[in-house]
């Protein structure tokens, strides 16, 4: 049985009643709501699942015994405003202590939530779309290309996908940024154009950068190394969100083979940031997230402290 | 997790099992650790799609090339070259492939001007060698039956096993020195069995599994001690396995299926969750 040969069809029923037309775009509209879903096998999707995911389950087990769950809720450090008590009561109902969002620990470790990706998201900002707006349109057409998608994508975008966005500015900083302002485009990627997009990122364009020796890593936190006195709270938020973010520089566009073929085209090169979204979450989220990166082969390094 | 916290773990248990014909003539000795290794080569090829998943595929790949826009040739492509005449003929076969013979006859050129194309992009083929064929997903050492190949079954996931001298298959595997951790003596027993001809990796330091081998027949009036194997799964990288020939006589790479058919039952039920369908 041949590999390539797609399913033959057979002719499609005869339309017998006209379908109404969409006023906005002049077009009949099909009479059910259509979503193209994955459309190939994916190699990057078939090598996490019989390989990255098991790994990912070991690896990143923490064992729980039955009789500790559920978990002991947490001390509670501070007074919590309580309505009963008549001196609280018609007082302002002020936040106390904080949500210790750092401290929060990782769900106990089951087959669901093995640590998976859920998106990539390319972004890249444009300082000169402060001055013009027209000079985002390079943005858009590279980002277009890298991703194969567009502002509506055909009518036919896959599930929580939007195509490439104009990101607005969303603070006022003087000299750099207004509210509002469109300041660069994105592009939020799932399923296997994601896995696609990885696969050309460490194919074609990790490879071919210069003096690259893998995403760097912040230093290891140590008793010696550390500035910081040991009682303070270094974790940041993105330690424990399970998002892995790096940049590549402007020249590193040229690597990309879909804008390699016409790089004239447009009209220069801009850096980007990708994003890798997982699912991971609490504390020590990003090196579970890191480790499943990792094994789609993007390559970390640990800066020397 | 160290060796002493897993020896504490084993002795509470045995002795809960034992408690009734405990004795003081007869003290219980400590159970004896061991390590094995899950060694395994990862799939090298894709998964063939099953005929509903090739349906499935090709009814949406058909409906995204409905759907999608119209691609950009002017951007791409400069006007009347060749290469653009290559892609429009290979997207007017996909388009027919996928919408039917009779999609796009009419907007087709004149007859001659077609040849003439067709001639065109056949000897810009020839000249970038592009006939090269592709490689077949069956590797020689499948007919071969070579149990021994890493090249063999690239579809599924393929697993170490060893012939003892005694003739029983089993995974590689050694005993735990004294203020060893399980991790470590996992890397040792694995080089031990399997030679320092291949590049591994042991994937975590946590044992994926554990297993009982059958209490021993006692010895002389004095009872053997119980044995608790750990598994550990690696991943082979390169190289290839050169078992030790005192104590074993062949090795064999194989799907789970396969190992079903060499191992006893007994020890068949003891690993049979940690091994991939994959």
């Amino acid at each position: 049985m041949p590999l390539a040969r797609p399913t033959r069809f057979g002719k499609p029923p005869p339309i017998r009643k006209r379908l109404p037309a969409d006023t906005r775009r002049k077009l009949p509209r099909p009479p059910v709501n259509l979503r193209v879903r994955e459309y190939a096998p994916c190699r990057l999707s078939d090598h996490y699942h019989t390989t990255l995911s098991d790994n990912l389950m070991y690896m990143n087990y923490s064992h729980t015994l039955q009789s500790d769950l559920p978990p002991k809720p947490p001390r509670e450090i501070r007074l919590r405003w309580d309505p009963s008590n008549p001196y609280a009561k018609y007082r302002k109902n002020d936040p106390v202590g904080g949500t210790q969002w750092s401290k929060i620990p990782p769900e106990p470790s089951t087959p669901a939530n093995i640590t998976r990706l859920e998106a990539v998201q390319i972004h890249i900002m444009s300082k000169d779309a402060l001055t013009s707006r027209s000079n985002l349109l390079g943005v858009i057409a590279a980002l277009r290309a890298l991703s194969g998608e567009t502002e509506a994508g055909g009518g036919a975008l896959a599930k929580g996908v939007k195509g490439v966005e104009i990101v607005l500015g969303k603070k006022q900083v003087g000299g750099w940024i207004r509210a509002g302002m469109p300041a660069g485009a994105k592009v939020t990627l799932k399923g296997s154009a994601m896995y696609d997009l990885i696969a050309t990122l460490t194919e074609f364009v990790l490879p071919r950068l210069r003096e690259f020796h893998g995403i760097p890593m912040p230093a290891a936190v140590s008793s010696h190394t550390s500035y910081l006195p040991a009682s303070s709270n270094a974790v940041k938020a993105s330690d424990v969100a399970g998002v892995v973010s790096f940049g590549l520089p402007a020249p590193a566009m040229g690597f990309w083979p879909q804008i390699e073929v016409n790089q004239d085209a447009y009209p220069k090169m801009y850096g980007m940031h990708i994003h890798f979204i997982t699912n991971a979450v609490g504390v020590g989220a990003q090196e579970r997230a890191r480790a499943l990166v990792s094994g789609f082969q993007i390559p970390f390094v640990r800066k020397s402290s | 997790m160290s060796s002493r916290t897993l020896i504490s773990l084993c002795r509470g248990n045995s002795s809960a099992f034992s408690s009734g014909r405990r004795t003081l003539a007869t003290p219980i000795p400590k159970p004896k650790l061991l390590t094995s290794i899950i060694l395994n080569r990862a799939p090298i090829l894709t998964p063939t799609p099953t005929p509903f998943e090739r349906a499935y595929y090709a009814y949406q790949a058909r409906l995204r090339r409905a759907l999608s826009n119209p691609f950009p040739y002017d951007f791409y492509f400069k006007q009347g070259s060749i290469l653009e005449t290559r892609f429009t003929l290979e997207e007017r076969k996909r388009e027919r492939i996928a919408f039917g013979r009779e999609f796009g006859i009419a907007d087709d050129l004149d007859k001659e001007k077609a040849a003439a194309n067709r001639a065109a992009v056949e000897q810009l083929a020839e000249q970038e060698g592009e006939s090269e064929e592709m490689m077949a997903r069956v590797h020689p050492s499948d007919e071969a039956r070579d149990y021994k190949s890493l090249d063999r079954k690239g579809k599924r996931n393929l697993y170490l096993l060893l012939q003892e001298n005694e003739g029983t298959w089993r995974f590689p595997e050694g005993n735990v020195k004294k203020g060893e951790l399980l991790h470590q003596a996992a890397q040792r027993d694995l080089l031990a069995e399997c030679g320092e001809y291949m590049d591994t990796w042991i994937v975590s330091r946590n044992p994926i599994g554990h297993y009982r081998p059958p209490r021993k027949a006692p010895l002389a009036g004095k009872p053997q001690p119980e044995e608790v194997a750990f598994f550990y799964k690696a991943h082979i990288l390169a190289g290839q396995a050169r078992p030790n020939p005192e104590t074993v006589k062949d090795f064999a790479w194989l799907t789970k299926q396969e190992v079903e058919s060499r191992v006893s039952e007994y020890y068949w039920h003891g690993v049979k969750d940690i091994l991939s369908d994959h």
